[in-house]
């Protein structure tokens, strides 16, 4: 009784609040609540920028569209600036829309189903193959069947041209060519070579996805199955494979999206036979100064991008629905391949030989050899990489004695180094600020922008930066030419990468650390440099790495952003395949490819985890 | 520190969803040990973080003694690193990076304490629960018993007013559960502090807390000691929540339909005529007995005769499963029994046993005073 005599008594002297405030009260509060820490100030900031570099340079590009571009006041009797559907009308309906817009996408299709299609067949065997069999080298395969997706996919175009080139085009004869085996143009260039490079560059996708989902399965769905009566053919069909479709449209609609912003390999493979794919075509446009053209072209590769990855959203969603806890019946449980092992591990060393092997070592070859496919002792040479006073009009020394390959290194370092580090420590902002922001819109704002340029392929955006940063606007001057352009750019089209290394390092992290420093007493400060940092250590460095390597190997952005005196490592490789200068060109693919390669290893070390993990999420 | 008051604390996480807490009311006095406890889900969790600052309010306001540390309509909110109370977390979020010792010692760093003193004070709570002898090791070299010790070792090093603990024990094997209750209970006498502790487990409730709340979907049902709480439930929820197995609940106004109840029914009409508006009752199955023979029934209990269909020894106990054509019931004891499945016995419980709930399911008070006087005669 006293107990309640009391309590009545509290309830006396303050009168007790209304359960529900009114709408301001409850808006003060939380407005409070959301801004007593920096979380909010510095999303709101991030928000901003992001809004300028990403957002901004996609709208700026689909006004260019409907929008009477410099040079065709005349023409079109009307003002630069004002409404028109002219250049619509020309990518679409006219003449040349054939050339221009309906026989590149015809080709980018095709060419993107082939690659899918096979890529599927040679990845979902392989897949099975090392998480479910007893095949010979397993774990080693593992390994080396990821590489090609580690190489820039024009490396291959590159080995390809060295191997195939023929009569068609000038130059260095490719190795059959030189050995009097003339190959048709169908092999040479264009969709055939297109289509297997990219199929080979992608198979590792669908290892990867499809691998993961099949070392995730739990084996007991599968006896349970068998305990019913099953054979194993009815459980593949009955129970595996649909559980494994979102893992495998998954990875078909990855690769699609992929193949749609591809520009190297088809630009090497293709320009010969002036077979055109859409990321060729908008190249050509904007190289042509077709700036209305060119931003039609680039909002529908943006269009299809982003209806591609919502459906692929779609089956991410869908997948969940199916996610099985892994119990202690994922267990990694082999079937025996009996005599098919032999032969089964034969087919993986054939991909692994084609999809590494013979590509890397015809480059390799190819830098040392002066005479195309002539394997006598007095044909080796070293001059291309250190060789001096060679009797060329240009490059007169080896490539690595070439100042050009060093001011190219040094670009890249600089560039890409300082964009990967500015994007890093973004994603790894954004990432906090996504998780634990109290302002929902906010949160969602974040994660959704800096998503986004994950939708539209480099080549699109990088044409979309030349339309607003070209020519100088408000306070930005004109940056066409800088490194800043192509710092920002980079940035922008690394943050996808970066944001979702940051968000998912901070929900990996939960909130309880922070909380129980901050029950501690510290505050937010504190709690970022004591906590929240040196726990993230690992994951910074991902998100640095990362980006780092993929910038490294970025063709489209820089193709289109950087000029002569900001060349990098990828745009200086091409410009020498432009001039015909094989050798050098392919011994900076190699070093390129090095780079990528050691750099993804040592992240891998570094934090590790694998790509599966990263390409899952 | 004084005491701490909830009032018509609210918190919904969106527009349109349920409240996961509305309008609770609540009093945490000092050096009190209270269990908040409910089913997963009943908002019991929300009130800790509420407390400790880690979840804003929806509506209401918490105050410590005559201050307002959170309240909606004043506009008043003091973050959580500044409520001075400590929480061990269910998952006990030790920092991976921090040796044990530097764990313990990050609270007193902050609070710029002299180092002899910070020094003294992690020593007095390593050695307390014993885990100075991992100082210098990170938490992912401990085992889950040793990483809750130092969870709150950490907490206590600060002395805070109030110490919450979220599911602390939750992630222990049963007999380090043990263990770690009797640690909490003498942690409690010997640093006199007060503790709020969130479970789902009733057993954990009754044997550590000097008070009780019982929650469920976001709303009080009752609080008292634990005695309170199991003697005299306050309606049929906490009824039903507490208590291992289960009360037997007996719903009244289904004639025919279901015997027992029926047969509870007129024994409540016959010997109660002045207690109207009973709904159900409820028995206890440690209040029940049996009987093979009519004649063993006590005077004046109420009994009925079911079949045995079940005995299930618990060690040390047993149970026994009754059913007739509508009801399952269960009854302990305690002595081996000397029935067997598929035999017919006599149930029977005193009146003073048994408990009232109206329409509502709230509880007939009035009722226990009648139960209680009108015993045998």
């Amino acid at each position: 009784m006293a107990l309640l005599s009391e309590s009545t008594k509290t309830k006396v002297q303050a009168p007790k609040p209304m359960a529900t405030p009114s709408a301001w009260q409850a808006w003060r509060y939380r407005s409070k609540v959301a801004l007593r820490e920096p979380t909010t100030l510095v999303g709101i900031l991030t928000a901003l920028i992001f809004t300028y570099l990403i957002l901004v340079p996609i709208i700026s590009i689909v006004f260019d569209a409907v929008r009477v571009q410099f040079g065709h006041e005349r023409r079109l009797r009307q003002d630069v600036g004002d409404f028109t559907l002219y250049y619509i009308d020309r990518a679409f309906f006219s003449p040349v829309a054939h050339d221009l817009f309906w026989r590149p996408l015809l080709n980018t299709l095709t060419v993107a189903l082939g690659a899918i299609a096979l890529s599927l067949v040679i990845g979902t065997v392989l897949a099975w193959l090392i998480s479910r069999t007893d095949m010979f080298g397993r774990r080693w395969f593992a390994t080396a069947l990821i590489v090609p997706y580690m190489l820039p996919a024009w490396t291959f175009a590159l080995a390809w041209t060295t191997l195939f080139k023929n009569r068609t085009i000038g130059g260095q004869p490719g190795w059959f060519e030189a050995m009097g085996l003339t190959p048709p143009d169908w092999v040479a260039y264009g969709r055939f070579p297109i289509t297997i490079i990219l199929a080979l560059h992608y198979t590792p996708f669908v290892i990867l996805l499809f691998g993961s989902a099949l070392r995730r399965f739990d084996s007991q769905l599968e006896d349970s199955a068998r305990i019913l009566g099953a054979r194993r053919y009815q459980v593949a069909v009955q129970v595996i494979l649909p559980l494994m479709r979102p893992a495998l449209l998954s990875s078909m609609v990855l690769i699609f999206a992929k193949c749609l912003g591809e520009f190297g390999v088809p630009y090497v493979l293709g320009l010969p036979v002036k077979f055109e794919v859409l990321s060729t075509s908008l190249f050509r446009s904007i190289a042509s100064r077709q700036t209305g053209v060119a931003g039609v072209v680039a909002a529908s590769i943006m269009l299809i991008g982003i209806i591609t990855l919502l459906i692929d959203a779609r089956l991410v969603r869908e997948a969940r629905r199916f996610v099985t806890i892994g119990s202690k019946g994922s267990m990694n449980r082999q079937n025996r391949l009996g005599r098919m092992r032999l032969p089964a591990t034969g087919f993986a060393a054939a991909i692994f030989i084609l999809s590494v092997g013979m590509p890397l070592l015809t480059l390799a070859l190819s830098t040392v050899m002066k005479m195309p496919a002539k394997f006598t002792f007095d044909n080796f040479t070293l001059d291309y990489w250190i060789g001096t006073d060679l009797h060329t009009v240009a490059l007169q020394t080896g490539i690595l004695l070439s100042p050009e390959l060093w001011a190219a290194a040094r670009n890249t370092m600089m560039i890409v180094g300082l964009a990967s580090l500015t994007s890093g420590i973004l994603g790894l902002l954004v990432g906090y600020v996504v998780i634990r922001t109290p302002v929902r819109a906010l949160s969602v704002y974040l994660r959704q922008i800096t998503f986004l340029p994950y939708l539209v392929p480099g080549i699109a955006f990088a044409a979309a930066y030349l339309s607003l940063f070209a020519v100088p606007r408000g306070p930005m001057p004109a940056l066409y030419g800088t490194v800043t352009i192509l710092v920002l750019a980079l940035i922008a089209d690394q943050m996808p990468y970066a944001s979702r290394a940051g968000i998912s390092a901070m929900t990996q992290l939960g909130k309880d650390p922070e909380e129980a420093a901050q029950i501690a007493g510290a505050g937010w400060f504190r709690r970022m440099i004591l906590i929240v940092i040196p726990i993230q250590k690992g994951s910074l460095v991902t998100g640095v790495l990362l980006p780092f390597i993929s910038g490294i190997k970025g063709l489209s952005l820089f193709v289109i952003l950087a000029v002569p005196s900001t060349d990098v490592l990828t745009t200086y490789s091409l410009r020498l395949v432009d001039y015909h200068y094989t050798q050098a060109a392919n011994a900076v693919v190699l070093i390129i490819a090095a780079i990528a390669y050691f750099g993804t290893l040592l992240a891998q070390k570094l934090t590790r985890t694998n790509l599966a993990e990263g390409l899952g999420s | 520190m004084p005491t701490i008051n909830l009032r018509g604390a609210q918190k919904n996480y969106g527009v349109n969803s349920a409240n996961a807490v509305s309008d609770l009311d609540l009093e945490i006095r000092d050096g009190e040990f209270m269990c908040l406890l409910g089913p997963s889900g009943c908002g019991k969790t929300t009130t800790l973080r509420m407390i400790a600052g880690l979840e804003n309010l929806s509506g209401g306001e918490i105050r410590v003694g005559d201050r307002i540390i959170d309240s909606v309509a004043d506009g008043i909110f003091v973050p959580p690193e500044k409520r001075e109370m400590g929480l061990v977390f269910q998952s006990y979020a030790l920092w991976p990076h921090l040796t044990i010792e530097r764990n313990t010692d990050f609270g007193l760093r902050l609070r710029k304490l002299p180092k002899a003193e910070r020094e003294a004070r992690v020593e007095r709570v390593m050695q307390a629960l014993d885990i100075a002898k991992y100082r210098d090791r990170y938490p992912s070299q401990l085992s889950g018993g040793q990483q809750q010790r130092v969870a709150l070792a950490r907490m206590l090093a600060v002395n805070p007013g109030v110490l919450l603990l979220d599911e602390p024990l939750s992630n222990l094997d049963a007999r380090l559960r043990l263990e770690m209750r009797a640690e909490l209970k003498r942690l409690h006498t010997e640093f006199k502090t007060t503790i709020v502790f969130v479970t789902h487990d009733q057993w954990e409730a009754m044997t550590l807390a000097t008070t009780i709340a019982v929650m469920n979907e976001g709303t009080l049902q009752q609080m008292g000691t634990p005695n309170d709480i199991y003697d005299r439930p306050a309606n049929r929820f906490v009824a039903e929540f507490v208590g291992s197995p289960p009360i037997n609940i007996l719903t009244f106004g289904k004639p025919g339909d279901s015997d027992v109840a029926d047969k509870a029914e007129a024994y409540f009409a016959a010997r109660y005529p002045q207690l109207r508006g009973i709904d159900s009752i409820g028995m206890r199955p440690e209040a029940m007995g049996y009987a093979a023979r009519l004649e063993d029934v006590p005077q004046g209990s109420f009994f009925g005769e079911m079949t045995v269909t079940g005995v299930l020894p618990t060690g040390g106990s047993w149970i026994l499963e009754l059913r007739s054509a509508s009801h399952t019931l269960f009854l302990t004891t305690h002595a081996l029994p000397r029935v067997d499945s598929g035999e017919h016995v006599f149930f029977h419980i005193p009146p003073e046993a048994l408990h009232a709930f109206d329409a509502g399911g709230q509880r007939i008070t009035e009722a226990d005073a009648v139960l209680r006087s009108n015993t045998y005669n």
